[in-house]
């Protein structure tokens, strides 16, 4: 069924969050319901739930990914080709440190710009239901769920009285 | 608030102003101050576009004149090494405060990004470079085993400095892309005109969820980590292939952290003068205040006197150590022909910081720290001109399988720059300059979402009988 979305605004913090708390009321869930803003709050102003990420994933994966490959490209050179210089071991440290690192850097920097592309969601082709005034000051609360609970979650939004009309839009 | 008559707070209160009204007054004044160009700016951005022009005509003129004098070089060298310690290094004043959460830095972490963008001129400047370097062939001393290890690539210096000014280039446009991306939809949603158009194109969609905002805290971390690592590992690269490398016998670990040390000290003195120029010429003087400067004066004070320690420690041990070939090292950079060079770097970049910026008058004004800046910069660029040029003039000179360089094959004078080296040495600088001027029409030169949650975190309180302004900090 084809999603609708509603926004709700309001001018002061505690709103939002009352606003939140009447949409638990109401039954719906997290993750139908979002806070936009146009400053970043500190988590769980709102007493919404606090968003989980995977931040480290990406450069860790990508680290891993340059290391192996370094490491396979310089001790494969060396023991490829096994001569023994200044009485040192055939695999030196000191001779693949430098590439390592910048294996291990830019697998790191590839990986972590394109979990920045994958995660951002952007761009957003449908904005849904948005106001201009949310990066004019005002805090949005938005509900994205089926046609037919929209009058619900409007109900919850006017109770923690809204600064003007709610704002449908389609997703 | 109740006060008796000798202005004392009685009764307790805390006063916020993070209203709806506020935030919109705060976005509505920087993007009044963002939506006007003077005709002073275009006036200013055609002379950077001319000189830029004439530095075009020597780019081209120098890259006719062939790679095989290499001494010829050095002046090239040198503007490329100097606009990566300036213009590259810039943005580190704004991730360097931002880790620590600190609140000065929020009007001019924009502006210190911004400068990222300046990378990308740089990468230009290096191409011609991956031509000039010899391959490992020609005998020089080299941190990677060739001829020691059988398999290694004759051009691994030019592969991994390549790839290392690549990835500094992407970290810088994913830095500013990340902070920049909440204000294109502040331009979207409140701009007009063009910068309404490409706001919306470039703001991508943006919403402002929480998930969005935790999404570019964490991420705008991790890239100024990687930018801060790659930074140092980028000046590492320069500092050894372009330069050591070529003075037989100039064997100094501690020099490649020097030049990347010289980085910090040029680009803090970077975003000190254009957050001068941004407050007396941009319109940002309510934004931009003492305590800005006072903060970066605090740290150019503090890089200078590293300046010192970092160039006396190579110093000493060349010194005392009187090797004939450390000698010979010593006369090429500090007592031969590049001695009044020296001195006035040493003059610019060490003792008139060291000695002004230690009086509070000077570190707490607008004037002082920005003439210090110039002073830094101008050091800056000589030392980077004394040190490439000595040594590419060394490097023409054919010595390269030399485990040391003899006093007599010493150059007794200085190479004296051509008008192409002139031009492009001027017209790069220039460049860069205006690709920074041009960016700010599109891009707030102050950043509009940080200025907004600086509301959130500022409360004036009662403290016993007075009054004081408390900043608190994010989790």
């Amino acid at each position: 069924m084809a999603k609708r979305s509603v926004l709700g605004l309001y001018s002061e913090e505690d709103s939002a969050a009352d606003a939140l708390d009447n949409l638990r009321e109401a039954g719906f869930e997290e993750g139908e319901y979002e806070i936009l803003t146009g400053v970043p709050y500190p988590e769980g102003t709102f007493g919404e739930a606090e968003p989980e990420h995977k931040l480290y994933r990406w450069p860790l994966i990508g680290a891993a990914c340059g290391f192996t490959i370094a490491l396979l490209i310089t001790a494969g050179t060396e023991l490829a080709y096994p001569l023994i210089t200044g009485g040192k071991p055939i695999l030196s440290i000191p001779a693949m440190a430098i590439i390592m690192y910048e294996g291990s850097m830019l697998g790191a920097i590839i990986f972590t710009i394109i979990g920045i592309i994958f995660e951002s969601r952007l761009p957003r082709i449908f904005m849904g239901a948005y106001s201009e005034k949310i990066t004019e000051g005002h805090i949005g609360v938005t509900v994205t769920t089926e046609e037919t609970r929209t009058d619900i979650a409007e109900t919850a939004l006017n109770k923690a009285g809204t600064d003007g009309e709610i704002i449908r839009g389609w997703e | 608030m109740v006060n008796d008559p000798g202005d004392r707070v009685l009764e307790p209160y805390v006063e916020t102003d993070n209203s709806v009204e506020t935030r919109k007054a705060v976005s509505d004044g920087l993007l009044g101050i963002h939506n006007i160009t003077s005709n002073r700016f275009w006036q200013f951005a055609a002379l950077f576009g001319i000189m830029f022009i004439f530095g075009i005509v020597g780019f081209v003129w120098k890259l006719s004149s062939g790679f095989d004098d290499k001494s010829t070089w050095g002046y090239y060298v040198a503007v490329f090494a100097f606009l990566m310690t300036t213009s590259s290094a810039a943005p580190m004043v704004a991730i360097a405060p931002r880790i620590a959460n600190s609140h000065w830095r929020r009007p001019i972490s924009r502006a210190a990004e911004i400068w990222t963008l300046a990378g990308c001129l740089n990468l230009i400047l290096y191409i011609p470079l991956i031509w000039l370097l010899p391959s490992l062939e020609n005998g020089r001393r080299s941190l990677w085993f060739y001829g020691q290890q059988e398999g290694v690539p004759a051009y691994s210096p030019h592969i991994w400095a390549t790839l290392a000014i690549v990835g500094l280039v992407l970290l810088g446009l994913s830095l500013l892309w990340l902070s920049t991306l909440p204000d294109f939809a502040v331009l979207r949603d409140q701009g007009e005109g063009w910068k309404k158009k490409w706001g919306g194109k470039l703001a991508l969609g943006w919403r402002g969820t929480s998930a969005q905002w935790n999404w570019q805290h964490h991420r705008m971390g991790v890239v100024g980590a990687f930018y801060f690592m790659m930074l140092v590992f980028v000046h590492f690269f320069i500092s050894v292939e372009f330069l050591m490398v070529h003075v037989p016998g100039w064997i100094d670990s501690l020099y490649p952290i020097t030049h990347a040390h010289n980085a910090l000290q040029a680009g803090v003195a970077t975003v000190m003068l254009t957050m001068f120029f941004l407050r007396q010429f941009g319109g940002y003087k309510d934004y931009i205040g003492l305590d800005q400067f006072w903060g970066l004066g605090k740290l150019l004070l503090a890089l200078s006197l590293l300046w010192f320690w970092f160039w006396f420690s190579s110093f000493n041990v060349f010194w005392y150590g009187g090797k004939p070939s450390e000698q010979a090292v010593l006369e090429l950079f500090v007592k031969g022909p590049y001695l009044y060079l020296f001195i006035t770097i040493f003059i610019l970049v060490f003792i008139l910081p060291w000695f002004t910026m230690i009086w509070n008058p000077v570190r707490r004004s607008v004037w002082g720290p920005a003439i210090l800046a110039t002073s830094v910069l101008i050091g800056t660029l000589l030392d980077r001109i004394r040190l490439y040029v000595a040594s590419w003039d060394v490097a023409g000179r054919s010595m390269a399988k030399e485990l040391e360089m003899k006093m007599q094959d010493v150059p007794t004078k200085i190479q004296t720059p051509g008008y192409e080296d002139i031009f492009i040495m001027v017209g790069f600088i220039a460049g860069s300059i205006l690709i920074f001027m041009l960016a700010t029409r599109l891009i707030p030169a102050v950043n509009l979402w940080e200025q907004k949650e600086m509301l959130l975190y500022k409360a004036e309180i009662q403290f016993h009988r007075t009054k004081v302004t408390v900043m608190g900090k994010p989790r």
